[in-house]
């Protein structure tokens, strides 16, 4: 009746951990080579100072990548750029899915095709989206002068992505345009899972159109929303795709974005150091937005 | 066909400790019954037999072998679950003929045994069928040939009968009991609905709190429990409890409470004057009687058709009784209860126990 | 006979007032799905419009809506390039309204059309393998450090992309493996991976324990019991893992960029992007290669669009 120690083994690994242990090796493998390796070298490296073009002296400099970060003004230039970006897409990503989701919640003929045509800018690359919008707004031949003068808003054709104070907005148009069908999608699913009843209910009681919305459709989808704010929140904050097609940055510093930065350190000014502390900082400040808004809407993601 | 021995057997929970040196011996063929109250540990310690939890400390033994360390498909086991769970997938025959192609027997034996399954249960019609074509009473009865055509050393069932409707719950307990008959394998079978248990059971084990209360047969369970909790859970409507204590007296020992005096077995309550004890009465073994030693006041009359439950008040305590539904009886109308003192049960106040003749 | 309506765009009061409201709201829907259907169909349909017209057509100003005269030219570009070097001097001979400007680097699309495939395949593929074992084990076995693994996994996509570039650059000159599709197909499998759990768990969650309890008493091991039990029950979410897989290596930009230096390995996206910098390339061919880009993932967006949406939102609703 006592345990051998193959039994006291068992005891602590049976059937279950050793079969659980085979199923996730593989995914541990690669993710160890490929994610974990680079990140903790990439933290590491984050520590010293280095610039390719003195390889030879990597002096140990702690924190300090970090402190000059802070103090260089295009590091706050970019904050702001990534911040506007960010906030602008995300808004109205949110608000647009929302209604487009309100939309395919009715039925109507149609209604299937039209849930799939949605999913056609989500299967658009980064590159053909960039390519396309850049098209359009192009400031000789672009369609959207085209329309613009045709209708008559517009007296002759103008620069878009050119102009320092349009360009974020027009890129965060063609990265809305793409993101907005899973937003939808994901909306749509939670919306479907209202029960009935709380409508009927609401009926009874005498509310009308845009009570019931406000009453029992939004604080349903309270976890909905919660998932698409950190989601789309955490892709636009490292966008970088569509600003290196359409604008590389510019003009100037208009699109400046924090992501924007980390390449032009990392690989133009070959300043290894500041680029990866760049990736912490922005990593934290996905992470710190990430936790706030789960803990804002109350609700596990 | 097995022997079942759980040794010591303790399952914890991170901090919670759900079960606690559970000592537990199954015979060979009997149908053992698991009865009690939502969180007391049956089902997780029929999942310990099955292999599908895995055991903080202790052994399980299937006769001689020990089976602690051994996972569920080597254990030979067959289980009936509450929802039925059948593999949606796949057609009735499919489903019964699952865990022999596993076992990879051989097609012309797997049609054998499935057919012969099906018409034991009365299925046969529905071999072509999906699970969710069928009614809940079917896809029961497809569960259970899913595991009688394996003949399995244990069979194992977690509350079956708990999502069917009353008259089907009937019909399937005597279908099951009959399987078990026929199939002369060890039966396990999770509960709490008491009236199930003493249908089915050679043996009961009444749990709570992840500890045996008591481990007999249905008549002794029913007629001496153990204690208290085992007592009220068996039986319906509950039995009736009175607190109060032993007083010696001319005539031997009663239970007195206020001016309430009822004789008790000396055999039991001798010399036990003062103690603090409840009281036990079953319903029906209390009769509405002229000149009997309790009287009290209807205060409420439940009619059932078949008989009627009145609710007496006698002092400060309220009784249940049971009565023809003939009995004329009134609301308000002052009536005489009478009992064979045989029947009385008494149970130490403090730690619930029965008094039994060596107390 | 009036549709339930969800929302609550219900209609109370009289009659006539009902038949008023049911043709409201019939409007308000035609009106919002043209509506939609134009803004999200229409810059494609440009770019498609773009492709098939000839380059003076396409500089007209105010633009051709429709191609006036289709051409094919740019795409026949693409798939027979004849071999003919952009110059200086071929550059001033050609007339820069009828010319066709071919980027020098046209005939390497179609190599990268097929790494761009072959990878997004391998990809998919090795995902889901992956993916299902690691998700069975998570969300099946209730085995200790089951969260930590699960948040392991998570957190290696918290980093930006870019902040990986260059260790991981260094890890495959280790290895040797640079320039190869191999370490495309790696790099993307640490990607995609951990969303593809992530949908697969919540999947695994939602099938019944009891049918697991069953099918272990039945006689599946582990592995049996993910073969014969979950996986059937999860086709939306392996369609959608599959999906996702393939178009997140088909679209992905950063890592191949750094990752591939020539053409044995680079993918389409690459080569691409290299025609959008150099300007003196052809609108309407750059509107080609797009079409050509945007192709194959929107088939296949379209073909299984009710298993991506089903696949994707199962744990959605669950909150």
């Amino acid at each position: 009746m006592a345990d051998t120690w193959a039994d006291r083994l068992s005891r602590k690994a049976g059937y279950d951990e050793r079969s659980a242990a085979i199923l996730i090796l593989p995914v541990f493998v690669v993710l160890m080579v490929v994610a974990l390796y680079p990140i903790i070298y990439s933290f590491y490296t984050s520590l010293f100072d280095i610039v390719l073009t003195r390889p030879w002296r990597r002096p140990f400099v702690g924190f300090g990548n970090y402190a000059r970060i802070f103090q260089d003004p295009m590091f706050w230039v970019a904050v702001q750029r990534t911040t506007v970006y960010t906030v602008v897409t995300v808004s109205i990503t949110t608000v647009f899915a929302l209604f487009v989701a309100l939309l395919l919640n009715e039925a109507f003929p149609g209604r299937r095709l039209l849930s799939a045509l949605i999913l056609l800018p989500w299967a658009t690359p980064s590159i053909v989206n960039g390519l396309m919008w850049k098209w359009i707004y192009d400031p000789g031949y672009g369609l959207l002068n085209g329309i613009l003068v045709q209708i008559g808003l517009l007296e002759s054709y103008t620069v878009w992505l050119g102009n320092p104070d349009r360009t974020l907005f027009m890129i965060a148009n063609a990265a809305i345009w793409k993101q907005m069908p899973l937003a939808a999608i994901l909306l749509l699913v939670s919306m479907k899972a209202i029960p009935q009843d709380l409508y009927r209910a609401a009926t009874v009681d005498g509310a009308n159109v845009f009570q019931r919305f406000w009453h029992v459709t939004l604080p349903a989808l309270k976890p909905g929303l919660m998932l698409v704010l950190v989601y789309e929140t955490m892709i636009s904050i490292r966008h970088f795709d569509l600003f290196l097609i359409m604008t590389q940055g510019g003009p100037g510093d208009a699109s400046y974005t924090l992501s924007w930065q980390i390449y032009v350190e990392t690989f133009r000014n070959l300043k290894f150091g500041i680029g990866a502390a760049l990736s912490y900082l922005l990593a934290i400040a996905t992470f710190v937005l990430s936790y706030l808004f789960i803990r804002g809407f109350g609700s596990k993601s | 066909m097995a022997r079942i021995r759980l040794d010591g057997i303790t399952k914890r929970y991170g901090s919670v400790t759900a079960l606690q040196r559970l000592d537990l011996d199954i015979r060979d063929r009997e149908f053992m019954v698991f009865l009690g109250p939502s969180g007391c540990g049956k089902t997780t310690t029929l999942n310990i037999i099955a292999g599908l939890e895995e055991i903080s400390d202790g052994d399980i033994w299937f006769d001689d072998r020990r089976v602690t360390f051994i996972p569920p498909h080597q254990r030979e086991i067959a289980m009936v679950f509450q929802s039925y769970a059948l593999y949606p997938q796949k057609s009735v025959y499919e489903n019964i003929a699952f865990g022999l192609r596993l076992r990879k027997v051989d097609e012309a034996t797997i049609d054998a045994k499935v057919r012969a399954a099906a018409s034991q249960l009365e299925i046969e019609h529905l071999l072509d069928r999906k699970p969710q074509q069928l009614s809940g009473g079917q896809r029961q009865r497809v569960a259970l040939g899913r595991a009688l055509v394996r003949q399995p050393t244990v069979f194992l069932m977690d509350e079956p009968l708990s999502n069917l409707d009353a008259a089907l719950r009937v019909s399937m307990r005597a279908l099951i009991k009959k399987l078990h008959i026929a199939m002369g394998t060890t039966f396990v079978y999770v509960t709490h609905d008491q009236a199930e248990a003493l249908t089915l059971a050679d043996r009961i084990t009444v749990m709570r709190d992840g500890v045996v209360q008591q481990l007999d047969t249905p008549d002794a369970i029913y007629n001496r429990p153990a204690n208290r909790f085992v007592a009220g859970f068996l039986g319906s409507p509950q039995m009736n409890f009175v607190e109060g204590e032993i007083a010696e007296g001319p005539d031997g020992p009663a239970f007195a409470r206020g001016a309430l005096r009822i004789p008790v077995d000396p055999a039991v309550a001798a010399g036990q004057g003062g103690r603090k004890v409840v009281l036990g009465l079953r319903a029906e073994d209390a009769v509405i009687a002229e000149g009997g030693p309790l009287k009290g006041q209807v205060a409420l009359i439940s009619p059932l058709g078949s008989e009627q439950h009145v609710h007496v008040a006698t002092g400060d305590s309220e009784l249940v009784v049971r009565a023809p539904k003939d009995q004329r009886v009134a609301l308000g109308e002052t009536i005489a209860l009478a009992f064979d003192p045989a029947r009385l049960h008494l149970f130490d106040a403090a730690n619930d126990q029965r008094l039994g003749p060596q107390t | 006979m009036s549709v339930e309506p969800v929302t609550g765009m219900a209609s109370d009061g009289g009659r006539s007032a009902m038949m008023w409201r049911r043709g409201l709201r019939a409007l308000i829907i035609t009106v919002f799905s043209l509506l939609l259907v134009i803004y999200v169909a229409g810059p494609v349909a440009w770019l498609v419009s773009s492709s098939l017209q000839s380059e003076s057509d396409i500089t007209a100003v105010p633009p051709n809506w429709l191609p006036p005269k289709v051409t094919f030219d740019n795409f026949e570009a693409i798939f027979a390039p004849p071999k003919r070097e952009v110059t200086y001097e071929t550059r001033r001979q050609g007339d820069p309204a009828t010319g066709r400007f071919l980027p020098s680097g046209a005939e390497n699309l179609l190599p990268s059309l097929w790494n761009s495939f072959a990878v997004g395949m391998a990809v998919a593929i090795l995902n889901l393998v992956v993916s299902m074992t690691a998700a069975y084990a998570i969300a099946v076995i209730h085995f200790k450090g089951r969260r930590a693994a699960l948040y392991t996994i998570l957190v290696t996509r918290v980093i930006p992309d870019i902040a990986l570039i260059v260790p991981l650059f260094l890890v495959m000159r280790q290895l040797d493996l640079v320039n190869t599709r191999f370490a495309l197909v790696v790099t993307y499998l640490a990607v995609t991976v951990p969303f593809t759990i992530f949908i697969l768990i919540s999947y695994f969650e939602q099938i019944p324990r009891d049918l697991y309890r069953a099918a272990r008493a039945d006689g599946c091991s582990h592995w049996q019991a993910l073969r014969f039990v979950y996986l059937p029950l999860s086709l939306p979410a392996l369609v959608a893992s599959v999906m996702f897989a393939f178009l997140t290596s088909w679209n992905e930009f950063i890592f191949a960029l750094i990752l591939t230096q020539n053409i044995t390995s680079q993918t389409l996206p690459i080569i691409i992007s290299g025609f959008v910098m150099d300007f003196t390339t052809s609108f309407s061919f750059i509107n080609a290669a797009g079409v050509i880009a945007i192709v194959p993932p929107v088939v296949l967006a379209m073909m299984f669009e009710r298993y991506i949406v089903s696949g994707l939102t199962a744990g959605a609703v669950k909150g």
